[in-house]
């Protein structure tokens, strides 16, 4: 079974590069080469969930193999990020056949040239088992490929030097991991994370810890982690096409991630690793990310920029639970100890829920840019009767952001905020994170109803747009209305995913997690199902902490509804529609309008240090 | 019985939050500013009034579910509250961060339909009462969160009831005053009835709102306004429990009065501030909150 992973893994990749090369061709006819590169992407695409679905529910993975010189490795972990990545890659694909027919006047080759070696690049990049040669091969690969991507509105000013800059910072961060590796003692071009393990142990305290800081401003660079992610991150985010702009900030960035649980949880020798340090430092750095991304995205008035400084924000909860689990594990105390796993499932729920709602944000942000050719807050508004799916979908992602119960964001922001707020108990600054986390998802919310409201709510198309306005084409909806389905089920049904990430941390080999998550003896302390997710610890009295069930909080909201719409009926009151009135004007008009930058300005005013300040 | 509790839940906040609205008026007008007042009555008269006037709407949907959703969400949290110190049935399928989401939810729903209304005013309202969410929210976490750390459980009847366990430490004497300073800005009146204003933006949010979608925003105020005032006296009054669920029931009730004339008092006699004036203050709320929990994570 082994050689069947690792053989379709190749051959995935195989199919990508042989759309790399056919589609080009055909670009001329831009529909075809859409479809083309859309049927070879979902092949591979396929091909890779399989490995993903083989590896995280039948086998647990293979061992580390030897390909071309290259090591390779799929385990549960990185099987994950194959799916999420594959996931989101066919969408973009099927979102780009009509989506790039917005851009009359650029010819496509470059795109289909580049959009599959994007994918193989990342999908290099979780799989290979070194930090040398494949790892700088899939690195380079992902970055230059999505360097064309960003560029690819090379005619509108000031892309291009946004994409030199994201160019030369994914370089630096390239410059930051090598080093690292090649500061570990005796480490030799092509050597696999084991081997490193074992050298890693002969090298000296202090370049040790030399090493661990450059892997992780390395990876940060590429997670958009304070300070670093503000440099490229939304620039380039924003410029490149709305499809590009899903894979950036779905899956792209996801890579940082990857590698940093990888590097502080898997490449750990057996002495001289100061976990303590590193989660404090890690959860540090994850808690200032997220309050600064996201009160800069607070201020933002272009949608696709206030998405991808929210990346920002929302990658700060991953790094924070990421960081907070491994000071969780270094505790003396066994409470806190059993919470690690709890805010480690939480840090890989958040990323799986980040991949597919600001996927669908940016899809959703690129329908509402096809159909009126702006993506300024302050001139939309006013588009749900005119497009009521883009609506729709646009609003679960939004509630799912913003982590409404219920919502996908809720059970994975609930799960890294209470397991902080519970270690605090013990660890006090862990419960002022959480405390903090809890807040900036209220500014969160707050964004989110800006955008929301301004683009979909309120008024403003019917003076500031001057074509019609019309719903997007029906394979602009499918992938869409994909994504917000699963928002719904990634809400509804946490215990799924608890299951999933538990085994998925139980059977990949070789990290620090495994011997706790499978000590745990399930029945007694995690308790796992529809009716929610609790953890107790023996000795203690009732529950240590314990999951909302959306299933039942809904049916709770349901009720309340019902009971709300008739209380409404009861009185017979007549029904009719009336234009708004607007203090003596008798109609509204462009002039009196509320634009989105005057949303929240003494908040904003308050907050003009973070950054990210707008000019009027 | 479990489900009794439930019932008993719904039922005393949807009969009794207009009387204590009336309540709120007659101290108003009576203690404070030397005139009758309305009847104890009026609230209820006013939302029956409502409910049979015309129901007027600019004809988007957004617009017509937010009073629906306003409501639901402030009627779900009070059906996780445990009033007379009772966990009901729904006790364990819910904990503090969730319910701290659900009255967000309400807030939301009033935004998104002020927002659909497309009137400027409304717009305005919004803005200032979405800054006071944000605000004013972390103190409540905060308030829940102090109960949470000393239990160390999330669950809603343990972490609201042992807030006093250990007695008044200077944790919670501190967090206490905190949750009175806030109060008025929970429940949105003077001096923080800013989203509102209604002589300055005429209600803000629900300029546009007319006959039974505002009685239901109405009601939504006022059960939003006792369950902030019952959350007062069940986490900070420390529990008298007689063995009789009624007269728990009764004796908090009471108490829950006291709050009122109080918020009827500070209410009447502080001119409102602006926004930015009020931001600061939140901001040293949430910091003296912020220094409650530190201190009770050391048991002071």
């Amino acid at each position: 079974m082994n050689i069947d992973l690792y053989g379709s893994l190749l051959t995935a990749m195989a199919i990508l590069l042989g759309a790399a090369v056919i589609v080009p061709i055909l670009s001329s006819k831009r529909k075809l080469a859409g479809w083309v590169n859309f049927i070879l992407v979902a092949v591979a695409g396929v091909m890779l969930l399989n490995i993903s679905y083989i590896t995280i529910f039948q086998g647990g993975g293979a061992e580390t193999q030897k390909i071309m010189g290259i090591y390779f490795l799929i385990d549960g972990f990185s099987a994950f990020f194959i799916a999420i990545i594959s996931f989101l890659a066919i969408m973009s694909a099927f979102y780009s056949i009509q989506y790039m027919e917005h851009y009359p006047d650029y010819k496509l080759w470059s795109y289909y040239l580049t959009f599959p070696l994007f994918i193989i690049g990342m999908i290099g990049i979780v799989t290979v088992d070194d930090l040398s040669t494949g790892f700088t091969i899939a690195w380079q690969l992902m970055t230059i490929a999505s360097y064309f991507l960003i560029r690819f509105e090379y005619r509108t000013e000031g892309n291009v030097r946004n994409a030199n800059k994201y160019l030369i910072l994914m370089e630096l961060a390239w410059v930051f991991i090598i080093v690292a590796t090649f500061l570990i003692n005796g480490s030799a071009v092509g050597d696999s994370l084991h081997q490193l393990i074992e050298k890693m142990g002969a090298t000296s305290g202090m370049t040790l810890y030399i090493v661990y800081g450059l892997l992780l401003v390395g990876f940060g660079f590429k997670a958009g982690m304070f300070p670093f992610g503000q440099l490229w991150l939304p620039d380039a985010h924003s410029i490149a096409p709305s499809p590009i702009s899903a894979l950036l900030s779905g899956v792209m960035i996801k890579t940082g991630v990857y590698g940093i649980i990888r590097t502080f949880f898997w490449m750990v020798p057996a002495e001289g690793y100061d976990g303590q340090l590193w989660g404090i430092v890690i959860a540090s750095f994850g808690v200032v990310t997220l309050f600064i991304g996201t009160n800069q995205a607070l201020k933002q008035v272009d949608a696709k920029r206030l998405h991808a400084y929210h990346s920002i924000g929302q990658m700060g909860y991953i790094i924070l639970g990421i960081g907070s689990a491994l000071v969780m594990l270094n505790s003396a105390s066994v409470t806190v100890k059993l919470l690690s796993v709890i805010a480690i499932v939480g840090a890989l729920y958040h990323t799986l829920n980040h991949t597919v709602f600001k996927g669908l944000l940016f899809l959703s942000t690129g329908s509402v840019l096809y159909a009126t050719g702006t993506k300024d807050l302050n001139k939309l508004g006013g588009l749900m009767k005119l497009m009521p799916v883009t609506a729709v979908v646009a609003g679960i992602a939004s509630l799912s952001i913003a982590g409404m119960p219920a919502f996908s964001g809720f059970a994975s922001k609930w799960t890294i905020i209470s397991s902080n707020i519970l270690a605090g108990s013990r660890i006090m600054f862990l419960v002022i994170f959480g405390i903090i986390a809890l807040f900036i998802s209220a500014v969160t919310l707050a964004s989110y109803v800006k955008f929301f409201g301004m683009t979909f709510a309120s008024s403003g198309v019917e003076w500031t747009v001057a074509k019609k306005i019309k719903e997007v084409p029906a394979t602009m909806l499918i992938p869409k209305l994909i994504l917000a389905i699963l928002c719904l089920v990634q809400g509804l049904f946490p215990f799924i995913y608890f299951g999933l990430f538990i085994s998925i941390f139980k059977n990949s080999a070789g990290s620090i997690l495994q011997p706790i998550f499978s000590e745990i003896m399930f029945d007694g302390m995690v308790v796992n199902n529809a009716m929610g997710v609790a953890v107790t610890v023996p000795g203690m009295q009732g529950m240590v902490s314990s999951v909302a069930v959306p299933l039942v909080v809904l049916a709770v909201l349901a009720a309340a509804y019902v009971f709300a719409w008739l209380l409404r009926k009861s009185g017979g009151a007549e029904e009719k529609e009336a234009p708004t009135w607007l203090c003596g004007y008798q109609d509204l008009n462009n002039k009196n309008r509320y634009v989105a930058h005057n949303m929240y300005s003494a908040f904003k005013k308050a907050l003009r240090w973070t950054g990210g300040n707008i000019k009027k | 019985m479990d489900i009794l509790y439930i019932v008993v839940n719904i039922l005393v906040f949807l009969a009794l939050a207009p009387f204590f609205e009336g309540v709120v008026r007659r101290v108003t007008a009576r203690v404070v500013q030397s005139r009758q007042g309305p009847p104890l009555a009026q609230p209820y008269w006013d939302i029956l009034k409502l409910l049979g006037k015309q129901n007027l709407s600019p004809g988007n949907l957004a617009f017509k579910i937010a009073p629906v959703v306003a409501l639901a969400s402030i009627l779900s949290v009070i059906m996780f509250l445990p009033l007379g110190y009772r966990e009901n049935a729904l006790s364990q399928y819910a904990d503090v961060i969730t319910l701290i989401y659900l009255l967000t939810l309400g807030g939301v729903a009033c935004l998104l339909g002020a927002i659909s209304s497309k009137n400027a005013y409304a717009l305005v309202g919004s803005s200032r009462e979405m800054i006071t969410m944000i605000m004013v929210e972390p103190v409540l976490a905060m308030t829940l969160i102090l109960g949470a750390v000393k239990v160390k459980s999330l669950a809603i009847p343990a972490s609201v009831l042992s807030v006093t366990g250990a007695g008044y430490g200077a944790s919670v004497i501190i967090m206490l005053v905190v949750y009175l300073m806030a109060l008025q800005a929970f429940v949105g009146r003077q001096p923080f009835d800013i989203a509102e204003a209604e002589v300055e933006i005429l209600e803000g949010p629900f300029i546009e709102y007319s006959g039974p979608n505002l009685a239901l925003f109405k009601y939504y105020m006022l059960l939003k306004q006792m369950f902030y005032a019952a959350l007062f006296v069940i986490v900070f009054i420390p529990a008298i429990k007689t063995g009789f669920y009624g007269l728990d029931v009764l004796i908090q009730l009471g108490f829950v009065l006291l709050v009122y004339v109080l918020i009827a008092v500070l209410g009447s006699t502080h001119p409102r501030l602006r926004i930015d004036q009020a931001q600061k203050i939140y901001a040293v709320l949430i910091v003296a909150s912020l220094v409650a929990v530190g201190l009770s994570v050391y048991g002071i």
